[in-house]
């Protein structure tokens, strides 16, 4: 579905990716693990479009959409979900669902999708009225994912779903990701908390220093000793320099 | 002694609540002080302040969505005035008009030149933007961090419109002779048709301005591009399009603004200047980056500036607007509706 080949992309003139190559099945959970500053967001942001690809391709679908502008991104059916606290605070759980479906043409399918996501998460229909900002942390999380189901995409990238939050609703959160995707939708997880990421996934990645240093399926990572150490972010290898 | 000194909301509301006092008795003392008078100033006050809150709404809205205060505003107020006064004269010169409506000719007239000016200026506005400022973003970044380049930008791009108007009308003043009728009667004060235009135009497109933030998708955006055009491009707003949309939005009012303005004074080359300082102000009292906070700030320094104007002394009438300005600054530095200030250019 996502095919990611020798991507090189950075801020400014600051270069992070190094040729970063990916692969992402359909409707699979693809995990993409690795330290502070390793470059997993910044691949993200090259697939969304709100960074440039400086070399290399993402194709999508079969159609390269490096660079292309993040609407259409969106449009073709590929969402990033940013960490809880990039709502709309000054508006209702209602109206940033609707920002979410800003794509869609038909008012009914709108409806639709936001009847679909309150199934997801029922807290947020108990809450939809409510300005964004008066959310809980876990409520902020399950509305960033809600706003990424509404645009009816196929694959969604979700950017550190459990950061700073309680362990029983990082399980809720990841058992309904779970359930997204039995229901069609391809999901790829950039995560810090590497066990939890890995029970989730079918298979994953780890990157460091903005190249993907191994990969393999979840389960034979799990026990993977290089995994522990391009988690520690470069500071256990010191002994092997 | 004044070490841990701070202004907590409370006092700040006192402090202004104070100061309103002071200034009611000041005037209340006035040797012209009666409710004739009175009467005449809350409804040129009010006035005055819609069209003072209809710019202000503008540059809050570009400060917003663009993340620039737009120094040329004052411009496009001048240059909508331009448009309407050469589309109403256009008319009036012709004899079209005078066959379809022998009887409402004037105001008819004065709605098409309302309607140019507002479309037309909206336009201009979209080009100068794609022209002039979206290139400075080019170096990455986008608006904010292109902040001071674009506020010079401003700057310039003021003079070259001035200059051109310049060009184009010579700089005599212009009289804008709209034909709307007799002055009516309101409550006893005799008002100019002209007032009454620019008070039924101003609050109708205030209102509908409210509804298009609040009721219908595009509004929806624009309010959510006016908060994170991160997070705008992520749910497939097409973002580069709502910036245009703004900077359009907020200049069709300026020119809605100058051509309300025109038929009460004369159309000038130089009176988009003082209109941009005086909006300015508004949109400070009434917390910068705030919509609501524009308007009301408009009221506010309309109110203020007129009843000086009438009560203290009618020659320092550009005055007062600034010094109402610094005293909400010294107080109530967030403005009546401001929130916690965003870091912006």
């Amino acid at each position: 579905m996502l095919k990611i080949k020798d991507l090189v992309s950075g801020y400014g003139s600051v270069q992070i990716l190094n040729g970063a190559n990916m692969k992402v099945d359909n409707q699979s959970i693809v995990a993409l693990l690795g330290g502070n500053g390793t470059g997993k967001s910044t691949i993200l942001k090259a697939c969304s479009g709100i960074i440039r690809t400086w070399k290399g391709s993402i194709n999508f679908n079969g159609e390269d959409i490096q660079n292309l502008p993040p609407h259409n991104i969106v449009e073709k059916g590929l969402v990033q979900v940013t960490q809880g606290k990039d709502v709309f605070p000054a508006m209702t759980v209602l109206e940033n669902l609707r920002l979410g479906g800003f794509t869609l043409k038909s008012k009914q399918t709108l409806k639709d999708n936001i009847e679909k996501v309150f199934n997801y998460f029922p807290r947020l229909n108990e809450r939809k009225s409510q300005l964004a900002a008066t959310l809980s942390g876990g409520e902020l999380q399950m509305l960033c994912i809600g706003r990424g189901l509404m645009s009816n995409p196929k694959m969604i990238m979700l950017d550190e779903p459990s950061a700073a939050l309680a362990p029983q609703i990082v399980l809720d959160i990841f058992k309904n990701i779970n359930k997204i995707r039995k229901d069609g939708l391809t999901v790829l997880v950039v995560e810090q908390n590497v066990r939890m990421a890995l029970l989730l996934a079918d298979y994953g990645y780890v990157i460091k220093d903005g190249v993907i240093n191994v990969e393999g399926e979840s389960k034979k990572l799990m026990y993977d000793e290089s995994v522990k150490d391009s988690y520690l972010g470069g500071g256990g290898t010191t002994a092997n320099v | 002694m004044f070490k841990g000194f701070k202004l907590t909301r409370k006092l700040e509301n006192t402090l202004m609540l104070v100061f309103t006092l002071i200034f009611l008795g000041y005037i209340s003392m006035s040797p012209d002080m009666n409710l004739e008078s009175l009467k005449g100033v809350l409804i040129i006050g009010i006035t005055v302040g819609i069209i003072y809150g209809l710019v202000a709404v503008g540059i809050s809205l570009i400060y917003t969505g663009l993340d620039v205060v737009n120094f040329s505003h004052g411009e496009f107020f001048m240059l909508g005035a331009f448009t309407g006064l050469t589309v109403y004269n256009f008319l009036i010169d012709g004899e079209l008009i005078y066959a379809i409506f022998p009887d409402a000719y004037g105001w008819v007239g004065y709605v098409i030149g309302l309607f140019f000016a507002f479309v037309i200026m909206g336009l201009f506005g979209v080009l100068i933007e794609r022209v002039f400022l979206r290139p400075l973003t080019k170096k990455g970044g986008g608006y904010t961090v292109a902040g001071m380049g674009i506020i010079i930008c401003g700057f310039g791009l003021s003079v070259v419109l001035l200059n051109l108007a310049y060009l184009i009308w010579n700089p005599t003043a212009h009289p804008f002779n709209a034909d709307l009728g007799l002055p009516i009667n309101i409550g006893g004060v005799t008002l100019p048709m002209t007032y009454l235009w620019m008070l039924v135009t101003g609050f109708t497109v205030a209102g509908a301005l409210y509804f298009f933030l609040n009721k219908t998708k595009m509004g929806l955006g624009v309010r959510a591009v006016a908060h994170s055009k991160v997070i705008s491009n992520l749910v497939g707003i097409n973002v580069p399009l709502y910036i245009s949309i703004i900077f359009g939005i907020a200049c069709a009012l300026a020119g809605l603004a100058g051509t309300l303005v025109g038929p009460t004074y004369q159309v000038v080359v130089y009176m988009g200047y003082i209109i941009l300082l005086k909006a300015f102000a508004s949109a400070v009292v009434g917390g910068f980056g705030s919509l609501p906070g524009a308007i009301v700030g408009g009221f506010t320094v309309g109110l203020f500036e007129t009843s000086c104007a009438f009560f203290i002394s009618g020659s320092h009438k550009d005055a007062y607007a600034f010094l109402l300005m610094i005293v909400v600054l010294l107080i109530k530095p967030t403005g009546f509706f401001g929130v916690q200030v965003k870091m912006k250019a």
